[in-house]
C-alpha cells in the first residue's frame, strides 16, 4: 500500500501559515499591510497579552462587499495582481493573496468590514481554524477591523515557542514602526492592554513622525542622505557618528517604499561610515532605496522581510556612498544648541513611499520619485576666514552658517588616517632615512606585537631591524608633518598593538591606520603657526570624511549662526 | 627713577631689545621691559626666560631707580615722538610720566622686582670672536636644527671653539649642515650647544666688523660688545657624534648649476605630496632627471644636464630638504655626492673663495615603485 497520501488542506493551511505566520508580530504586519493597501489614513492595533490573545486591526480603508469578505479567508485569493505579470514591480504590500488565509488557519478569526456604497450595512466573517462558522450583516462604517483572536490554538507546537508577553510585544510594535515609517499620511496607534504604546498622527514631516516613534532627541542626531547614481536613489537619515552608541542602535531598510532586512546592506551603510564611529558603536541607520521595479525581486522571502537584487553589487555601493557622502558635509559635523543640523525634512517620505501611497499600485520608475537631490558642498578649503586657534588644541573660524570649530588632534588623525588607508593599500609611503637612526627597547610582548605587523609599519615609513635582545633600530621613519616625533609614535603605536587598544576594529588594516594616525597626529595643546593651521584645515577639508574622526568623536562641532542670534536676542 | 634721553637714543635702544620680547607669553611680566637709571646711562632688558638681551644707552640721569613698562606701548610712543629730550620719571614703583615736548603720557608698569633675574655670566676670561665668522657661521647652519621637540639637543646648534678654528653643526636628523673657519679664539677648546633663537640675536644685533666676547658661566653663555649683551640658557649634551655619519666612500659625483637645479625641483615639486614632497633625481651620464608621482595629483618630469660620475643611481628626497640646502650654498655650482639610494648625500659649494668650509648631508626618502 503506498504511503504518500495527499495532505488535506486544513494540514496544508498550517504549513503555509508557518511560514507567514511566525509570531503575533507577523499577524499585526499583515494586517496593518492590508489596511495600507486599502488606502487607510487610519489605523489602530489593539493587543492582548503580546497579541496571543488578540490582535485587532481596524482601518478606515476601502473595505470588502460580502462576497469578497468571504474570498479573503481563502487562500489565494487577492484582489492585488491578477497574473504572474503583475507582480514585476508590484507597488501593493500584499500579493500572494495568503496572509488572511493563513492566520485564518491558526487562529480564530473575525472580519468585520463595510464598503461606502453599502450605506452603513456590513458584513461580519467568523472562522474557526480557516472554516468559516458564520457569515452575518451588521451595521458598520467604511472601513475593516479584522480581530485574532488564540493564535495557534490549534498548533500548540507553535505556541510553545513563543517568547515572554514583553518580546513579543516588543516585536508587535516594532512591526508597526516599519510601516508608520514608510507612511506619513496614515496614522498608526498601538494599544497595549489598555496602555497607548505608539501614537503617530499624520504628518509631512519625517522629523514629526521620527520624533513621535523615538522621541526628539534621536531624531536630532540624525543626518540626511539624498543620493542618486545611475537608477538608483538613496535617501533617509543616518546617525552621526558621534552620537553612535554601543547598543540599540536602530537599522530600517526600505526598498521601494517596503521595509525589508538585509545585513549585508546595513554593512554598506556602515561601511561608508568609513571609520568615522567608535568600533564598538553600531550607527543607527534609516534608509530608503529606490530602483525600478524589475530590478528587485520582492517575492523571495514568505514574510516578504527579505527581497533580491538584480545587482546587489551596486545596490551595496550606492548605499556606502551615499553615507558616505552625509557624513561628509558641514553641516554633519556635530552641533551644539538650537537651530541646528540635520532635518530637511519632508523629503523623506517621497523617497520611502512611492509608489505606496492610497492603494493604487502604480509602477516604480525612476525621477517621478525623487526631489532634486539638494547640493551640500563640503566646505572649500577657502572659505575657512580667518581661523584662530584657541587653548592650543581647537581651531575656530567662520562659515556660511557659523562657527565652525575643530579639534586640531581629531582633524589631524582623520587626515592622517586616510593617508595611512591609501598607502597601506597602495603598498608604502616615503620613508625618511634618518641620519641618527633610533634605538628603541621594547617588552618581549611589544617585539611580538611588532613582528606580527611589521609588513604594515613598513607601508607606513618605518624601516626597522631587530638588534638582538628586545631592541629594534629605526633606520627610517615617516614624516608627517615637522613636528613628528617618530621615537615616540613608534613606541607608543606598538603599546597600542601589544594591548589590543583599537581591538574592536576587525579589519587589520584600518585597525593598524588608526592606531597610527592617532599616534601620529599633533596633539592637543600643541601651539601651531598660521601657515599650519591654513595647511591643516586644507587637508581637513580634502578628507573623504572630514567632520568626523576616527574613534566616534566629532573633528568639527559647530555653533549654528541661529543659535548665537537666539542668545544674543536678535531672533 | 628720573632721567632725560634724547629721543633717538632711546628709540635706538628699544630696537636693540624689544624684539627679544616674545610675541605671546602667559607671565605677563615678558610683555614689558626693564628699564633701570644706573650711573652708567639707562639700561633696556628684555627676555623670553631662554633668551636675555641687554642694552645701556647714555642718559642724564637725575635719580636711580627702575620700573618695567610694556614693550609694545613703550616702542609706539616713542617712535611718534618728536625729535626732542624726552624725560622720565617715575611715580611710586609701577607708574610712569613720560614728556616730551608738550606731550606727556602715562603708563602703567609692573614692579621691577617681577622682572626675571638672568643668572650673571662672568667675562674675566672670553673667547675673543668676530662678529663677520660668527654671524656666517649662523646663517649658513642654524637653519638645519630641529624644530620637533623630542629631542632637545637637536633643537640646539653646536658650537665647537677650537684653539685655532671654530665650528657649527645642526640637524635635524634628516639632514645637516657643518661650517668650520679658522679663527683664533684664544684660549681652551668648549662645545656649546645653543639654541638657534639665541644665535638669531647675536646675529641681529652685532655689526660684523664688531669684536665679540664670549663667556659661559656654569650653564649659561653671554656675548657682548660695547653695552649690548646676549645671555641664553645652554642645552646640556653631549651633542650626537655627527663625525660617524658624514659619508666619506661617496663615489658617485656631480656637479650641478645650482640655479639650474633649484629650478628644476621647484617646477616638479609642484606635484609632490605636501606631506613627504617626495621626487626622484636619476643621474646617468650627463643628465639628472626628475620625476615626481603623486597619486591622486598627478605626476612631473623634468631634465637638466649636469657632469656625473659614477655607475647610474636613482635616489629619492625631500624635495624642501635639497631646495633649502641650496638656498644657503654660496657659489654658482655645488657638488652632489652619492653612495647609494638609502645612504646619506652630500652638497658642498664648488670654487669658494673663502677660507671657512662648508657641507651639507641630506638623507634620502624611500622609494617605492
Ligand atoms: N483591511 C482590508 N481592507 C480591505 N480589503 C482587505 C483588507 N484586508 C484584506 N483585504 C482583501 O483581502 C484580500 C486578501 O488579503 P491577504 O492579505 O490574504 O492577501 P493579499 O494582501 O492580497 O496578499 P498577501 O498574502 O501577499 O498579503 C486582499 O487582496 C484584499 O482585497
Ligand atoms: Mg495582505
Amino acid at each position: 500500500m503506498g504511503r504518500i497520501v495527499v495532505l488535506p488542506d486544513s494540514v496544508v493551511d498550517q504549513i503555509a501559515a508557518g511560514e507567514v505566520v511566525e509570531r503575533p508580530a507577523s499577524v499585526v504586519k499583515e494586517l496593518v499591510e492590508n489596511s495600507l493597501d486599502a488606502g487607510a489614513s487610519e489605523i489602530v492595533i489593539e493587543l492582548e497579552a503580546g497579541g496571543s490573545s488578540l490582535v485587532r486591526v481596524s482601518d478606515d480603508g476601502c473595505g470588502m462587499d460580502r462576497d469578497d469578505a468571504v474570498l479573503a479567508i481563502n487562500r489565494h485569493a487577492t484582489s492585488k495582481i491578477r497574473s504572474s505579470r503583475d507582480l514585476v514591480g508590484v507597488a501593493t504590500y500584499g500579493f500572494r493573496g495568503e496572509a488572511l488565509a493563513a492566520i485564518a488557519a491558526v487562529s480564530t478569526l473575525e472580519l468585520e468590514t463595510a464598503v461606502e456604497e453599502d450605506g452603513g450595512v456590513g458584513t461580519r466573517v467568523r472562522a474557526v481554524a480557516g472554516k468559516i462558522e458564520s457569515v452575518d450583516r451588521i451595521a458598520r462604517r467604511r472601513g475593516t477591523a479584522v480581530s485574532v483572536r488564540r493564535l495557534f490554538f490549534n498548533v500548540p507546537a507553535r505556541r510553545k515557542f513563543l517568547r515572554s508577553l514583553r518580546s513579543e510585544t516588543r516585536a508587535a510594535v516594532e512591526a508597526v514602526v516599519l510601516l508608520a515609517l514608510a507612511r506619513l499620511d496614515v496614522s498608526f496607534r498601538l494599544v497595549s492592554e489598555g496602555r497607548v504604546l505608539l501614537d503617530a498622527p499624520r504628518t509631512s514631516q519625517i522629523a514629526e513622525r521620527l520624533a513621535a516613534l523615538f522621541g526628539r532627541r534621536f531624531a536630532e542626531e540624525l543626518l540626511p542622505v539624498d543620493f542618486a547614481s545611475g537608477a538608483i536613489s538613496v535617501r533617509g537619515f543616518v546617525q552621526r557618528p558621534a552620537d553612535a552608541r554601543p547598543a540599540g542602535r536602530r537599522a530600517y531598510l526600505f526598498v521601494n517604499g517596503r521595509p525589508f532586512k538585509d545585513p549585508l546592506l546595513v554593512r554598506a551603510a556602515e561601511a561608508g561610515y568609513r571609520a568615522a564611529i567608535n568600533p564598538g558603536c553600531r550607527p543607527s541607520i534609516l534608509l530608503a532605496i529606490s530602483l525600478p521595479g524589475e530590478s528587485v525581486d520582492v517575492n523571495v522571502h514568505p514574510a516578504k522581510l527579505e527581497v533580491r537584487f538584480r545587482d546587489r553589487f551596486l545596490v551595496e555601493r550606492a548605499v556606502e556612498e551615499a553615507v558616505a557622502r552625509a557624513l561628509r558635509p558641514m553641516e554633519a559635523a556635530a552641533a551644539f544648541g538650537s537651530g541646528s543640523v540635520g532635518f530637511r525634512s519632508g523629503e523623506f517620505m517621497a523617497a520611502v513611499a512611492p509608489g505606496l501611497s492610497g492603494g493604487e499600485a502604480s509602477p516604480v520608475t525612476e525621477g517621478s520619485l525623487f526631489g532634486e537631490a539638494e547640493s551640500r558642498a563640503p566646505l572649500a578649503p577657502g572659505g575657512v576666514g580667518n581661523p584662530i586657534q584657541v587653548f592650543a588644541t581647537y581651531i575656530v573660524f567662520e562659515t556660511p552658517d557659523g562657527l565652525a570649530i575643530v579639534d586640531q588632534h581629531s582633524a589631524h588623525e582623520r587626515v592622517l588616517y586616510e593617508a595611512a588607508m591609501a598607502q597601506l593599500k597602495s603598498g608604502g609611503a616615503a620613508a625618511q632615512h634618518l641620519l641618527l637612526p633610533l634605538t628603541i627597547e621594547l617588552e618581549p610582548s611589544e617585539l611580538a606585537a611588532f613582528e606580527e605587523h611589521r609588513d604594515l609599519f613598513r607601508s607606513v615609513g618605518f624601516e626597522a631591524e631587530a638588534f638582538g635582545g628586545n631592541t629594534v633600530v629605526l633606520h627610517a621613519v615617516p614624516n608627517p608633518h615637522p613636528r613628528f616625533d617618530a621615537r615616540r609614535c613608534f613606541e607608543e603605536l606598538v603599546a597600542d598593538l601589544t594591548r589590543g587598544r583599537f581591538g574592536a576594529w576587525k579589519n587589520r588594516l584600518e585597525r593598524f591606520a588608526a592606531t597610527y594616525a592617532c599616534r601620529a597626529a599633533i596633539k592637543a595643546g600643541q601651539l601651531l603657526e598660521p601657515v599650519e593651521i591654513r595647511e591643516l584645515l586644507s587637508r581637513l577639508f580634502a578628507c573623504e570624511l572630514p567632520p568626523h574622526d576616527v574613534h566616534g568623536r566629532p573633528a568639527i562641532v559647530q555653533l549654528p549662526r541661529a543659535e548665537l542670534e537666539r542668545r544674543f536676542g536678535r531672533s | 627713577m628720573k632721567f632725560t634721553i634724547a629721543r633717538e637714543q632711546l628709540q635706538e635702544g628699544l630696537t636693540a631689545v624689544a624684539p627679544s620680547v616674545p610675541a605671546k607669553t602667559t607671565l605677563p611680566v615678558l610683555g614689558n621691559l626693564l628699564v633701570e637709571a644706573t650711573k652708567d646711562g639707562v639700561r633696556l632688558s628684555a627676555t623670553d626666560l631662554d633668551v636675555a638681551v641687554t642694552t645701556v644707552v647714555p642718559a642724564e640721569i637725575d635719580s636711580e631707580g627702575g620700573v618695567t613698562l610694556p614693550a609694545r606701548k613703550l616702542v609706539e610712543i616713542v617712535r611718534e615722538l618728536p625729535n626732542a629730550g624726552v624725560r622720565v620719571s617715575a611715580i611710586g614703583d609701577q607708574r610712569v610720566q613720560i614728556e616730551c615736548g608738550r606731550s606727556k603720557f602715562k603708563l602703567l608698569g609692573i614692579p621691577k622686582e617681577e622682572f626675571p633675574r638672568f643668572p650673571p655670566v662672568k667675562f674675566d676670561r672670553p673667547w675673543r670672536v668676530t662678529s663677520g665668522d660668527l654671524q656666517k657661521l649662523i646663517e649658513h647652519v642654524a637653519f638645519a636644527a630641529s624644530t620637533e621637540e623630542s629631542r632637545p639637543i637637536l633643537n640646539g646648534v653646536l658650537w665647537e671653539l677650537r684653539p685655532e678654528r671654530m665650528r657649527m653643526v645642526a640637524t635635524n636628523g634628516h639632514r645637516l649642515a657643518r661650517m668650520e673657519l679658522p679663527a683664533a679664539g684664544g684660549k681652551d677648546s668648549a662645545d656649546l650647544i645653543v639654541p638657534p633663537k639665541a644665535l638669531e640675536q647675536v646675529r641681529r644685533l652685532f655689526d660684523p666688523s664688531e669684536e665679540l666676547e664670549v663667556a659661559r658661566t656654569d650653564n649659561h653663555l653671554g656675548f657682548r660688545s660695547g653695552q649690548t649683551r646676549v645671555f641664553t640658557r645652554l642645552i646640556e649634551g653631549p651633542y650626537p657624534n655627527y663625525e660617524q655619519v658624514i659619508p666619506r666612500e661617496n663615489d658617485k659625483i656631480a656637479t650641478v648649476d645650482r640655479q639650474m637645479l633649484t629650478a628644476a625641483l621647484r617646477r616638479v615639486g609642484v606635484v609632490a605630496s605636501d606631506q613627504t614632497h617626495r621626487v626622484r633625481l636619476a643621474f646617468s651620464g650627463g643628465t639628472l632627471r626628475f620625476s615626481v608621482n603623486t597619486p591622486d595629483l598627478g605626476e612631473a618630469h623634468d631634465e637638466i644636464a649636469v657632469s656625473y660620475q659614477g655607475d647610474p643611481l636613482e635616489i629619492g628626497f625631500n624635495a624642501s630638504y635639497l631646495l633649502e640646502i641650496l638656498k644657503y650654498m654660496p657659489t654658482d655650482e655645488v657638488r652632489l655626492t652619492f653612495k647609494a639610494p638609502e645612504r646619506a648625500a652630500t652638497v658642498e659649494p664648488v670654487g669658494w673663495d673663502d677660507p671657512a668650509s662648508y657641507l651639507c648631508l641630506v638623507m634620502p626618502l624611500r622609494l617605492i615603485d
